[in-house]
């Protein structure tokens, strides 16, 4: 849950003292001027965003170049901010519209060039990730993506429900359904994830 | 975790260990957990499954990523510090930036309208002030002979004179040619049909035409044809087909091209000199002809159906020789007066006051015009239905299955890319 997290704990609301600027205030202090703000700020996310995009791709250069994107983003609309949304869900959306994009770049790739070839990136990619990669690799898309949010990411149901348009409702229920499939698929390890699955996957997203 | 029948639902549960119940709600479900095993044991599960999958961990992000995200915004912070500089005259930072472009465009439609009013004018004015001035009073249109006569003093061109000669050769007797004109018809110069067409748009046409007339009358030209077409509500045309003697063509044209603004010019030459050589070998063939049978008629004798067999081809012959004689001069003042076709199209301003049809003529007129273009659409659609039905049906056939696999596919695509 929420509290075990560990590659999002750079947020603003971790145990930092008081005195310490929030995202929001950072961010419009960026928007007006100050670069140091957004030194901050980056510190803060990189490696959320980075995780963010590592645990929906295979590639690692291709979640750095979107990270890098995702920055790039938040830099050129700066002067737009408005301190509505945190800054993080602002920060997420970003994201998640850059990996939508991303993604549907690859699909149409894939489309007319056939499937792309190329290498596994065992790198980095330990058993463990592997394992866990297969079994949230066997949800539902949307499930998937849910799960994935509000475990790693740590919106809130309604960020969700905004980010996804889907109803609050179903955010809910569809979490529940992962959370019970990814239980009962974690609990059965006698099925290790084939080579051949993950590269599905991997292909997928 | 699968129990339906318990008193708080396990998906309760999980809201409440996310945090997304109400104070109220959690409490009751905190409360519950406490008594019952069963639902602490479905939160424990809960737990672990998180607690595994916080597991997954992520390499750190490369330093890379560090340096590049840095450039970009030193980048960006240096840009955002000139516009500043830049923009000292807006009230917000980055202000220049968001309305430079409408600025310029702005700029752009000032600069493209003051051309484009301004630029023609500037052509424009300088012929027609010269074009006043020389304006005189006309008395009428010369007639084409006369001018044709004085043309023929000391504005005669090499065409021309070559023209009369070969006239010469078909017109007199073949005995009584001079050697010079011999030799012009054994060498004719070429004969040139000369022929323009100006489109020019004026500022008012009246004005224009008597410009245009002391133009004609300057070089002893005519009109051939004349049309004023002047609408109540539009702007008023005038088209002409001048004739203007061949030397003065050039000079005549320049002048016209002066009456306002030129929209289309074409010029055109038509060599007819080897028509007019043939038509003058043809009549002068015929004469000999003709001559042969007055012969035959004065010296022979024979019966009477011999005669009038020879009248009858005497009055063939001279019809020929008069139908070509025509078709010569034709050619000959084609090739002396050159045509040029002039069309006047009036600048429009539309006038306030003019006098317009009372309201419920104009609500009727509406609405007969309404119903008529209605019913004309409708027809047009029919028609055209009928008339491209068919193969619109075969085209859709034939492309419909590549377009429902193009779209099942991309269909496919965006769902899968969308998650």
């Amino acid at each position: 849950m929420p509290e075990t997290k560990s590659d999002a704990s750079g947020s603003a609301n971790s145990d930092e003292p008081q005195t310490v600027a929030s995202d929001e205030q950072l961010m419009v202090a960026f928007s007006r001027g100050s670069s140091d703000a957004f030194g901050e700020l980056f510190s803060r996310y990189k490696q959320p965003m980075f995780g963010f995009f590592r645990r929906r791709l295979r590639d690692p250069a291709q979640a750095e170049e979107l990270t890098q994107e995702t920055f790039l983003a938040v830099l050129r609309a700066s002067s737009h901010y408005e301190p509505s949304a945190t800054f993080r869900t602002y920060l997420y959306a970003i994201g998640f519209n850059i990996l939508r994009a991303h993604r549907r770049k690859a699909a149409f790739r894939a489309m007319f060039h056939g499937t792309e070839d190329r290498e596994p990136s065992a790198r980095n990619t330990m058993d463990s990730d592997v394992w866990l990669r297969e079994a949230v690799n066997r949800l539902e898309r949307i499930d998937r993506e849910i799960l994935l949010l509000r475990e790693f990411e740590q919106l809130s149901y309604a960020e969700i429900a905004e980010l996804l348009r889907l109803p609050l409702n179903t955010v809910r229920s569809r979490l529940f359904r992962a959370r019970t499939a990814l239980r009962d698929l974690l609990a059965a390890p006698a099925h290790k994830a084939s080579p051949k699955d993950f590269t599905e996957y991997e292909e997928r997203v | 975790m699968t129990s339906t029948t318990h008193c708080v639902a396990p998906e309760e549960i999980m809201a409440f260990l996310d945090g997304e119940l109400s104070a109220v709600a959690a409490q009751t479900v905190s409360a519950h957990l406490k008594d019952c095993a069963q639902c602490a044991m479905v939160a424990e599960q809960f737990r672990a499954t998180s607690q595994m999958l916080s597991g997954w961990d992520i390499e750190a992000a490369p330093a890379a990523l560090e340096d590049s995200v840095g450039r970009l915004a030193a980048k960006a912070a240096a840009r955002r510090a000139v516009v500043k500089s830049r923009s000292a005259g807006f009230s917000r930072s980055g202000g220049f930036r968001g309305r430079r472009l409408p600025v310029i465009g702005a700029v752009a439609v000032v600069a493209l309208l003051v051309v484009v009013v301004f630029f023609p004018f500037s052509r424009q004015s300088a012929p027609r002030r010269e074009l006043v001035l020389a304006d005189k009073p006309i008395a009428g249109y010369v007639q084409p002979q006369q001018s044709a006569e004085r043309m023929r003093g000391p504005a005669v061109t090499p065409y021309s004179r070559s023209s009369r000669a070969l006239a010469g050769v078909a017109n007199g007797s073949i005995g009584a040619l001079s050697e010079d004109q011999l030799e012009a018809s054994s060498m004719p110069a070429p004969m040139i049909a000369r022929a323009a067409s100006l489109t020019i748009r004026v500022k008012d046409v009246e004005a224009s035409r008597s410009s245009l007339d002391s133009i004609l009358a300057r070089h002893h030209g005519y009109p051939a044809q004349l049309n004023v077409n002047s609408p109540e509500n539009g702007p008023r045309g005038f088209q002409a087909s001048l004739r203007i003697p061949e030397a003065e063509m050039v000079s005549a044209v320049g002048e016209i091209k002066g009456l306002g603004r030129l929209e289309n010019e074409s010029q055109s030459g038509e060599d007819v000199t080897r028509q007019h050589a043939d038509l003058a070998a043809r009549l002068k063939t015929a004469r000999e002809t003709e001559e042969r049978f007055r012969a035959i008629l004065q010296q022979r004798t024979g019966k009477l159906s011999d005669v009038l067999e020879v009248e009858r081809s005497i009055a063939r012959v001279r019809g020929e020789i008069e139908g070509m004689e025509a078709e010569q001069k034709a050619l000959e003042h084609r090739v002396d007066f050159a045509s040029v076709e002039i069309q006047l199209n009036e600048e429009y301003k539309a006038q306030l006051g003019s006098p317009a049809d009372s309201v419920s003529t104009r609500i009727y007129n509406a609405f007969v015009a309404g119903y008529r273009n209605a019913t004309e659409t409708l027809l047009g659609f029919l028609l055209f239905f009928e008339e491209y039905g068919p193969s619109l049906v075969i085209w859709l056939v034939v492309l419909a299955l590549p377009i429902f696999l193009v779209w099942r596919q991309y269909r496919r695509v965006r769902s899968v890319a969308d998650f």
